[in-house]
Protein backbone atom coordinates (compact mmCIF):
# COMPACT_ATOMS: atom_id res chain seq x y z
CA UNK A 1 0.00 0.00 0.00
CA UNK A 2 2.72 2.37 1.10
CA UNK A 3 4.71 1.28 -1.89
CA UNK A 4 2.05 2.09 -4.45
CA UNK A 5 1.48 5.54 -2.95
CA UNK A 6 5.19 6.21 -3.24
CA UNK A 7 5.26 5.18 -6.86
CA UNK A 8 2.27 7.42 -7.54
CA UNK A 9 4.13 10.40 -6.09
CA UNK A 10 7.17 9.48 -8.14
CA UNK A 11 4.98 9.30 -11.23
CA UNK A 12 3.59 12.77 -10.53
CA UNK A 13 7.05 14.18 -10.02
CA UNK A 14 8.20 12.64 -13.25
CA UNK A 15 5.29 14.20 -15.12
CA UNK A 16 6.11 17.57 -13.60
CA UNK A 17 9.80 17.21 -14.40
CA UNK A 18 9.32 16.24 -18.02
CA UNK A 19 6.86 19.12 -18.46
CA UNK A 20 9.49 21.61 -17.35
CA UNK A 21 12.10 19.98 -19.62
CA UNK A 22 9.70 20.27 -22.53
CA UNK A 23 9.25 23.93 -21.87
CA UNK A 24 12.97 24.57 -22.40
CA UNK A 25 14.20 21.83 -24.67
CA UNK A 26 13.30 21.32 -28.26
CA UNK A 27 13.21 17.98 -29.97
CA UNK A 28 14.41 18.73 -33.50
CA UNK A 29 13.51 16.59 -36.48
CA UNK A 30 13.75 17.34 -40.13
CA UNK A 31 14.73 16.50 -43.64
CA UNK A 32 17.84 17.45 -45.66
CA UNK A 33 17.80 17.92 -49.41
CA UNK A 34 20.38 18.96 -51.97
CA UNK A 35 19.70 21.46 -54.73
CA UNK A 36 21.57 21.65 -58.01
CA UNK A 37 20.68 23.47 -61.24
CA UNK A 38 18.67 20.60 -62.54
CA UNK A 39 17.02 19.07 -59.50
CA UNK A 40 16.35 18.81 -55.79
CA UNK A 41 17.12 15.45 -54.22
CA UNK A 42 17.08 13.84 -50.83
CA UNK A 43 20.47 13.65 -49.14
CA UNK A 44 20.97 10.42 -47.29
CA UNK A 45 23.94 10.39 -44.92
CA UNK A 46 24.10 14.17 -44.52
CA UNK A 47 25.92 15.27 -41.39
CA UNK A 48 23.98 17.24 -38.74
CA UNK A 49 25.86 18.59 -35.73
CA UNK A 50 25.80 21.30 -33.10
CA UNK A 51 28.26 23.95 -34.20
CA UNK A 52 31.66 23.62 -32.58
CA UNK A 53 30.91 20.21 -31.06
CA UNK A 54 30.92 16.57 -32.08
CA UNK A 55 27.31 16.06 -30.98
CA UNK A 56 25.92 14.84 -34.25
CA UNK A 57 23.67 12.62 -36.23
CA UNK A 58 23.17 11.86 -39.88
CA UNK A 59 20.15 11.60 -42.14
CA UNK A 60 18.62 8.22 -42.97
CA UNK A 61 17.80 6.81 -46.38
CA UNK A 62 14.80 9.12 -46.67
CA UNK A 63 16.94 12.15 -45.82
CA UNK A 64 15.31 12.44 -42.38
CA UNK A 65 16.91 12.93 -39.00
CA UNK A 66 15.92 13.17 -35.36
CA UNK A 67 18.56 15.02 -33.40
CA UNK A 68 19.70 12.77 -30.53
CA UNK A 69 19.83 15.55 -27.99
CA UNK A 70 17.17 18.08 -27.13
CA UNK A 71 18.21 21.58 -28.13
CA UNK A 72 17.68 25.01 -26.72
CA UNK A 73 16.58 28.09 -28.61
CA UNK A 74 19.74 29.80 -29.87
CA UNK A 75 21.71 26.59 -30.50
CA UNK A 76 23.16 26.40 -33.99
CA UNK A 77 22.90 23.23 -36.06
CA UNK A 78 25.28 22.72 -38.99
CA UNK A 79 24.19 20.65 -41.99
CA UNK A 80 26.88 19.36 -44.30
CA UNK A 81 27.33 16.95 -47.16
CA UNK A 82 30.43 16.67 -49.34
CA UNK A 83 29.91 18.57 -52.56
CA UNK A 84 27.33 20.93 -51.07
CA UNK A 85 27.76 24.20 -49.23
CA UNK A 86 27.37 23.93 -45.46
CA UNK A 87 24.33 25.49 -43.91
CA UNK A 88 23.87 26.74 -40.35
CA UNK A 89 20.45 26.98 -38.75
CA UNK A 90 19.75 28.78 -35.49
CA UNK A 91 17.21 26.90 -33.42
CA UNK A 92 14.07 28.85 -32.42
CA UNK A 93 11.45 27.81 -29.86
CA UNK A 94 9.25 26.59 -32.71
CA UNK A 95 11.98 24.79 -34.69
CA UNK A 96 10.63 21.30 -34.26
CA UNK A 97 10.74 20.32 -37.91
CA UNK A 98 13.45 21.67 -40.21
CA UNK A 99 13.32 21.49 -43.97
CA UNK A 100 16.93 22.11 -44.95
CA UNK A 101 18.08 22.58 -48.53
CA UNK A 102 21.82 22.59 -49.26
CA UNK A 103 23.08 24.30 -52.39
CA UNK A 104 25.43 22.36 -54.60
CA UNK A 105 28.94 23.77 -54.46
CA UNK A 106 30.01 25.28 -57.73
CA UNK A 107 33.13 23.40 -58.70
CA UNK A 108 34.72 22.02 -61.80
CA UNK A 109 35.85 18.44 -61.39
CA UNK A 110 39.33 17.77 -62.68
CA UNK A 111 42.10 15.32 -62.12
CA UNK A 112 45.41 14.42 -63.66
CA UNK A 113 46.95 11.56 -61.72
CA UNK A 114 50.68 11.33 -61.11
CA UNK A 115 52.07 8.49 -63.19
CA UNK A 116 55.39 6.72 -63.07
CA UNK A 117 55.93 7.18 -66.79
CA UNK A 118 59.06 8.73 -68.17
CA UNK A 119 58.82 11.55 -70.65
CA UNK A 120 59.12 10.65 -74.30
CA UNK A 121 59.24 13.46 -76.80
CA UNK A 122 56.94 13.41 -79.77
CA UNK A 123 59.79 13.76 -82.18
CA UNK A 124 61.09 10.41 -81.10
CA UNK A 125 57.74 8.79 -81.68
CA UNK A 126 57.41 10.16 -85.17
CA UNK A 127 60.74 8.96 -86.36
CA UNK B 1 35.52 39.61 -55.27
CA UNK B 2 36.76 36.62 -53.33
CA UNK B 3 39.71 36.34 -55.68
CA UNK B 4 40.49 40.01 -55.26
CA UNK B 5 40.35 39.62 -51.51
CA UNK B 6 42.71 36.69 -51.65
CA UNK B 7 45.09 38.57 -53.92
CA UNK B 8 45.22 41.38 -51.47
CA UNK B 9 45.67 38.98 -48.61
CA UNK B 10 48.46 37.11 -50.36
CA UNK B 11 50.12 40.37 -51.16
CA UNK B 12 50.13 41.38 -47.54
CA UNK B 13 51.19 38.07 -46.04
CA UNK B 14 53.63 37.04 -48.75
CA UNK B 15 57.17 36.42 -47.66
CA UNK B 16 60.10 35.22 -49.70
CA UNK B 17 59.97 31.51 -49.16
CA UNK B 18 57.06 29.53 -47.88
CA UNK B 19 57.75 25.91 -47.18
CA UNK B 20 57.89 22.97 -44.87
CA UNK B 21 61.14 24.19 -43.34
CA UNK B 22 59.14 26.93 -41.58
CA UNK B 23 58.03 24.11 -39.33
CA UNK B 24 61.32 22.29 -38.96
CA UNK B 25 61.07 22.53 -35.18
CA UNK B 26 58.00 20.33 -35.35
CA UNK B 27 58.43 16.61 -35.27
CA UNK B 28 55.57 15.13 -37.22
CA UNK B 29 56.36 11.55 -36.16
CA UNK B 30 53.59 11.35 -33.58
CA UNK B 31 51.08 13.11 -35.82
CA UNK B 32 51.91 10.79 -38.72
CA UNK B 33 51.62 7.73 -36.50
CA UNK B 34 48.21 8.74 -35.17
CA UNK B 35 46.89 9.73 -38.60
CA UNK B 36 48.12 6.59 -40.34
CA UNK B 37 46.40 4.41 -37.76
CA UNK B 38 43.13 6.27 -37.66
CA UNK B 39 40.38 4.26 -39.31
CA UNK B 40 37.16 5.47 -40.88
CA UNK B 41 35.29 3.26 -43.26
CA UNK B 42 33.11 5.91 -44.81
CA UNK B 43 33.13 9.67 -44.84
CA UNK B 44 29.57 10.49 -43.84
CA UNK B 45 30.50 11.87 -40.46
CA UNK B 46 33.33 14.11 -41.55
CA UNK B 47 32.94 16.41 -38.55
CA UNK B 48 33.58 13.59 -36.06
CA UNK B 49 36.29 11.97 -38.17
CA UNK B 50 38.19 15.24 -38.35
CA UNK B 51 37.67 16.01 -34.69
CA UNK B 52 38.87 12.61 -33.49
CA UNK B 53 41.79 12.61 -35.90
CA UNK B 54 43.11 15.95 -34.68
CA UNK B 55 42.04 16.14 -31.02
CA UNK B 56 45.44 15.13 -29.61
CA UNK B 57 47.24 18.05 -31.25
CA UNK B 58 47.37 21.69 -30.27
CA UNK B 59 48.87 23.59 -33.18
CA UNK B 60 47.33 24.40 -36.55
CA UNK B 61 50.19 22.82 -38.48
CA UNK B 62 49.99 19.53 -36.55
CA UNK B 63 46.23 19.30 -36.99
CA UNK B 64 46.54 20.09 -40.68
CA UNK B 65 49.36 17.58 -41.05
CA UNK B 66 47.14 14.90 -39.49
CA UNK B 67 44.42 15.62 -42.05
CA UNK B 68 46.88 15.62 -44.94
CA UNK B 69 48.41 12.33 -43.83
CA UNK B 70 45.02 10.74 -43.30
CA UNK B 71 43.73 11.75 -46.73
CA UNK B 72 46.87 10.70 -48.56
CA UNK B 73 46.89 7.31 -46.85
CA UNK B 74 43.19 6.54 -47.15
CA UNK B 75 41.81 8.03 -50.34
CA UNK B 76 42.77 6.23 -53.52
CA UNK B 77 42.94 7.69 -56.99
CA UNK B 78 40.32 6.34 -59.31
CA UNK B 79 41.85 6.28 -62.75
CA UNK B 80 38.67 5.06 -64.43
CA UNK B 81 36.80 8.08 -63.15
CA UNK B 82 39.56 10.32 -64.41
CA UNK B 83 39.56 8.71 -67.85
CA UNK B 84 35.78 8.93 -68.12
CA UNK B 85 35.79 12.56 -67.10
CA UNK B 86 38.51 13.59 -69.53
CA UNK B 87 36.73 11.77 -72.34
CA UNK B 88 33.47 13.57 -71.68
CA UNK B 89 35.10 16.93 -71.12
CA UNK B 90 36.87 16.62 -74.42
CA UNK B 91 33.67 15.64 -76.20
CA UNK B 92 31.65 18.55 -74.78
CA UNK B 93 34.49 21.03 -75.01
CA UNK B 94 32.64 23.37 -77.37
CA UNK B 95 29.20 22.84 -75.89
CA UNK B 96 29.05 24.70 -72.60
CA UNK B 97 25.51 23.51 -71.76
CA UNK B 98 26.35 19.86 -72.17
CA UNK B 99 29.64 20.34 -70.37
CA UNK B 100 27.83 21.89 -67.44
CA UNK B 101 25.26 19.11 -67.39
CA UNK B 102 28.00 16.51 -67.42
CA UNK B 103 29.92 18.30 -64.70
CA UNK B 104 26.83 18.41 -62.51
CA UNK B 105 26.10 14.73 -63.02
CA UNK B 106 29.72 13.82 -62.54
CA UNK B 107 29.92 15.79 -59.30
CA UNK B 108 27.28 13.52 -57.79
CA UNK B 109 29.10 10.40 -58.90
CA UNK B 110 32.39 11.77 -57.57
CA UNK B 111 31.15 12.65 -54.12
CA UNK B 112 29.22 9.40 -53.72
CA UNK B 113 32.36 7.45 -54.60
CA UNK B 114 34.42 9.55 -52.25
CA UNK B 115 32.03 9.15 -49.32
CA UNK B 116 31.26 5.45 -49.75
CA UNK B 117 34.37 4.00 -51.34
CA UNK B 118 37.04 6.56 -50.44
CA UNK B 119 38.05 6.77 -54.07
CA UNK B 120 38.29 9.98 -56.05
CA UNK B 121 40.25 12.17 -58.45
CA UNK B 122 42.16 15.41 -57.85
CA UNK B 123 39.28 17.74 -57.13
CA UNK B 124 37.90 15.22 -54.64
CA UNK B 125 41.19 15.21 -52.75
CA UNK B 126 41.41 19.00 -52.79
CA UNK B 127 37.77 19.32 -51.75
CA UNK B 128 38.12 16.90 -48.87
CA UNK B 129 41.26 18.66 -47.63
CA UNK B 130 39.42 21.97 -47.70
CA UNK B 131 36.35 20.59 -45.91
CA UNK B 132 38.34 18.85 -43.18
CA UNK B 133 40.51 21.93 -42.67
CA UNK B 134 37.33 23.92 -42.29
CA UNK B 135 36.27 21.69 -39.37
CA UNK B 136 39.46 22.55 -37.44
CA UNK B 137 39.21 26.23 -38.39
CA UNK B 138 42.12 26.24 -40.85
CA UNK B 139 41.54 28.14 -44.06
CA UNK B 140 42.30 26.16 -47.20
CA UNK B 141 41.31 26.84 -50.80
CA UNK B 142 41.01 24.61 -53.84
CA UNK B 143 43.24 25.66 -56.73
CA UNK B 144 42.46 24.62 -60.29
CA UNK B 145 45.10 24.68 -62.97
CA UNK B 146 47.48 22.78 -65.17
CA UNK B 147 49.33 19.83 -63.73
CA UNK B 148 52.34 18.83 -65.78
CA UNK B 149 53.37 15.18 -65.92
CA UNK B 150 55.23 13.12 -68.51
CA UNK B 151 51.92 12.33 -70.14
CA UNK B 152 50.69 15.89 -70.56
CA UNK B 153 51.25 17.48 -73.93
CA UNK B 154 52.57 20.90 -73.03
CA UNK B 155 51.92 22.27 -76.50
CA UNK B 156 48.21 21.74 -75.91
CA UNK B 157 47.66 23.26 -72.50
CA UNK B 158 44.14 24.55 -73.10
CA UNK B 159 41.93 23.16 -70.38
CA UNK B 160 42.88 22.92 -66.74
CA UNK B 161 43.42 19.29 -65.75
CA UNK B 162 44.37 19.29 -62.08
CA UNK B 163 43.38 20.62 -58.65
CA UNK B 164 45.45 21.17 -55.52
CA UNK B 165 45.34 23.42 -52.42
CA UNK B 166 46.66 26.51 -50.77
CA UNK B 167 46.40 26.54 -46.99
CA UNK B 168 46.83 29.31 -44.47
CA UNK B 169 48.84 28.37 -41.40
CA UNK B 170 49.63 31.00 -38.79
CA UNK B 171 48.74 33.74 -41.24
CA UNK B 172 50.91 32.54 -44.11
CA UNK B 173 49.87 30.71 -47.29
CA UNK B 174 51.41 27.39 -48.32
CA UNK B 175 51.05 24.96 -51.21
CA UNK B 176 50.24 21.28 -51.16
CA UNK B 177 49.04 18.63 -53.58
CA UNK B 178 47.18 15.82 -51.81
CA UNK B 179 46.51 13.90 -55.05
CA UNK B 180 50.10 13.55 -56.09
CA UNK B 181 51.24 13.06 -52.50
CA UNK B 182 48.96 10.01 -52.15
CA UNK B 183 50.59 7.82 -54.74
CA UNK B 184 51.12 6.78 -58.30
CA UNK B 185 48.58 5.70 -60.92
CA UNK B 186 49.33 3.03 -63.48
CA UNK B 187 46.82 3.81 -66.25
CA UNK B 188 47.71 0.77 -68.36
CA UNK B 189 46.95 -1.57 -65.50
CA UNK B 190 44.07 0.53 -64.21
CA UNK B 191 45.72 0.48 -60.83
CA UNK B 192 46.67 2.93 -58.10
CA UNK B 193 49.44 2.36 -55.57
CA UNK B 194 49.63 4.31 -52.31
CA UNK B 195 53.10 5.82 -51.96
CA UNK B 196 53.26 8.91 -49.79
CA UNK B 197 55.34 11.80 -51.08
CA UNK B 198 56.24 14.20 -48.28
CA UNK B 199 57.69 16.63 -50.83
CA UNK B 200 54.19 17.74 -51.80
CA UNK B 201 53.31 18.91 -48.29
CA UNK B 202 53.97 22.66 -47.84
CA UNK B 203 56.19 22.71 -50.91
CA UNK B 204 58.49 25.59 -51.81
CA UNK B 205 56.56 27.64 -54.43
CA UNK B 206 59.72 27.89 -56.56
CA UNK B 207 59.75 24.11 -56.97
CA UNK B 208 55.97 23.58 -57.05
CA UNK B 209 55.65 25.84 -60.12
CA UNK B 210 57.52 23.34 -62.31
CA UNK B 211 54.50 21.03 -62.32
CA UNK B 212 51.63 23.28 -61.18
CA UNK B 213 50.32 26.29 -63.06
CA UNK B 214 47.19 27.77 -61.41
CA UNK B 215 44.45 29.52 -63.39
CA UNK B 216 44.78 32.51 -61.05
CA UNK B 217 48.39 33.53 -60.84
CA UNK B 218 48.30 34.68 -57.23
CA UNK B 219 47.98 31.02 -56.26
CA UNK B 220 51.56 30.43 -57.43
CA UNK B 221 52.55 32.25 -54.20
CA UNK B 222 55.41 33.69 -56.24
CA UNK B 223 56.23 37.41 -56.38
CA UNK B 224 56.77 37.15 -60.16
CA UNK B 225 54.63 34.34 -61.58
CA UNK B 226 55.70 32.95 -64.96
CA UNK B 227 53.41 33.00 -67.99
CA UNK B 228 51.67 29.83 -69.14
CA UNK B 229 54.06 29.67 -72.08
CA UNK B 230 57.08 29.91 -69.81
CA UNK B 231 55.58 27.18 -67.64
CA UNK B 232 55.10 24.95 -70.70
CA UNK B 233 58.80 25.29 -71.47
CA UNK B 234 60.09 24.53 -67.97
CA UNK B 235 62.09 21.32 -67.54
CA UNK B 236 59.88 18.40 -66.58
CA UNK B 237 60.22 17.32 -62.95
CA UNK B 238 58.85 14.14 -61.42
CA UNK B 239 57.25 13.01 -58.20
CA UNK B 240 60.60 12.09 -56.64
CA UNK B 241 62.05 15.49 -57.49
CA UNK B 242 59.93 16.82 -54.65
CA UNK B 243 61.57 14.62 -52.05
CA UNK B 244 65.11 14.85 -53.41
CA UNK B 245 65.36 18.48 -54.48
CA UNK B 246 65.04 21.77 -52.70
CA UNK B 247 65.38 23.61 -56.00
CA UNK B 248 66.05 23.14 -59.68
CA UNK B 249 68.61 25.74 -60.72
CA UNK B 250 69.73 25.09 -64.31
CA UNK B 251 68.91 24.82 -67.16
CA UNK B 252 65.84 27.03 -67.01
CA UNK B 253 64.19 25.50 -70.07
CA UNK B 254 63.35 21.99 -71.09
CA UNK B 255 64.66 22.28 -74.63
CA UNK B 256 68.31 23.04 -75.33
CA UNK B 257 70.03 23.75 -78.64
CA UNK B 258 73.75 23.11 -78.35
CA UNK B 259 76.76 22.34 -80.49
CA UNK B 260 78.42 18.95 -80.73
CA UNK B 261 81.11 18.38 -78.06
CA UNK B 262 79.76 21.18 -75.88
CA UNK B 263 79.99 20.48 -72.17
CA UNK B 264 76.60 21.14 -70.68
CA UNK B 265 75.94 21.95 -67.03
CA UNK B 266 72.96 20.91 -64.90
CA UNK B 267 72.55 22.43 -61.46
CA UNK B 268 70.36 21.46 -58.50
CA UNK B 269 70.06 22.02 -54.80
CA UNK B 270 69.31 18.86 -52.85
CA UNK B 271 66.74 18.82 -50.06
CA UNK B 272 68.36 19.34 -46.67
CA UNK B 273 68.33 15.74 -45.42
CA UNK B 274 69.26 14.16 -48.76
CA UNK B 275 72.70 12.61 -49.25
CA UNK B 276 73.64 11.18 -52.63
CA UNK B 277 76.92 9.49 -53.56
CA UNK B 278 78.64 10.74 -56.71
CA UNK B 279 78.07 7.44 -58.47
CA UNK B 280 74.32 7.58 -57.84
CA UNK B 281 73.86 10.33 -60.46
CA UNK B 282 73.01 9.10 -63.92
CA UNK B 283 72.37 10.80 -67.22
CA UNK B 284 70.36 8.89 -69.79
CA UNK B 285 70.06 9.93 -73.41
CA UNK B 286 67.32 8.53 -75.60
CA UNK B 287 67.31 8.94 -79.35
CA UNK B 288 64.88 7.41 -81.78
CA UNK B 289 67.10 4.39 -82.04
CA UNK B 290 68.84 3.84 -78.74
CA UNK B 291 69.17 4.59 -75.06
CA UNK B 292 72.52 5.23 -73.40
CA UNK B 293 73.44 5.72 -69.76
CA UNK B 294 76.32 7.95 -68.73
CA UNK B 295 77.99 8.95 -65.48
CA UNK B 296 78.12 12.74 -65.49
CA UNK B 297 80.99 14.61 -63.87
CA UNK B 298 79.71 15.49 -60.41
CA UNK B 299 80.75 18.38 -58.20
CA UNK B 300 79.04 18.93 -54.89
CA UNK B 301 79.24 21.84 -52.52
CA UNK B 302 77.04 21.15 -49.51
CA UNK B 303 73.58 20.56 -50.98
CA UNK B 304 74.51 22.23 -54.27
CA UNK B 305 75.12 19.76 -57.11
CA UNK B 306 76.58 20.46 -60.53
CA UNK B 307 76.50 17.75 -63.19
CA UNK B 308 78.55 18.15 -66.37
CA UNK B 309 78.26 16.13 -69.52
CA UNK B 310 79.85 16.41 -72.92
CA UNK B 311 77.44 15.66 -75.76
CA UNK B 312 79.55 14.02 -78.42
CA UNK B 313 76.95 12.87 -80.90
CA UNK B 314 74.73 14.98 -83.06
CA UNK B 315 71.00 14.50 -83.13
CA UNK B 316 67.83 14.95 -81.13
CA UNK B 317 67.77 13.40 -77.68
CA UNK B 318 65.55 13.14 -74.65
CA UNK B 319 67.86 13.56 -71.67
CA UNK B 320 66.91 12.22 -68.25
CA UNK B 321 68.66 12.82 -64.94
CA UNK B 322 68.49 10.12 -62.29
CA UNK B 323 69.46 10.32 -58.63
CA UNK B 324 69.52 7.15 -56.53
CA UNK B 325 67.64 5.34 -59.33
CA UNK B 326 64.79 7.87 -59.23
CA UNK B 327 64.13 9.96 -62.29
CA UNK B 328 64.12 13.60 -61.28
CA UNK B 329 64.14 15.64 -64.50
CA UNK B 330 63.77 15.41 -68.28
CA UNK B 331 65.03 17.69 -71.03
CA UNK B 332 65.29 17.63 -74.80
CA UNK B 333 68.51 18.40 -76.63
CA UNK B 334 69.18 19.20 -80.23
CA UNK B 335 72.88 18.73 -80.80
CA UNK B 336 74.12 20.35 -83.96
CA UNK B 337 77.33 20.23 -85.92
CA UNK B 338 79.90 22.82 -84.94
CA UNK B 339 79.85 25.71 -87.43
Amino acid sequence: MKNSRLSFVAFLMLCFLSATINAQDIQVKGIVKGKSDSMIEILSGANVYIKGTTIATSTNKRGEFTFPRKLKAGDVLVFSFLGYLKKQVRIRPNSTYLNVILEEDDNEILGAPMSAKRFKSKRNKQK
Amino acid sequence: MRILGLTLFLWITYSVSAQQSDFKDFNFKKVDFVAKNYKAKRLYDLNNITYNLTKDFDTEVEKFRAIFIWITHNISNDYKLYAKNSRKRKRFKDDSIKLEEWNSKFKKIIFKKLIRKKRTICTGYAYLLKEMSDVIGVKAEIVHGFGKTAEVDVEKLEDPNHSWNVVNLNGKWYLCDPTWAAGISYPDKGKFVFSFNDGLFLTDPNLFIYNHFPIYEQYTLLPKPPSLKEFAHFPLLYSDSYTLLESHIAPKEMHQEIVQNDVFQFEYKLASAVKIEDQAFKLVTVSSVMEKTYKPEVSMNGQQVILKHQFKRRGFYDVHIYMNDSIIASYTFNIKKAP
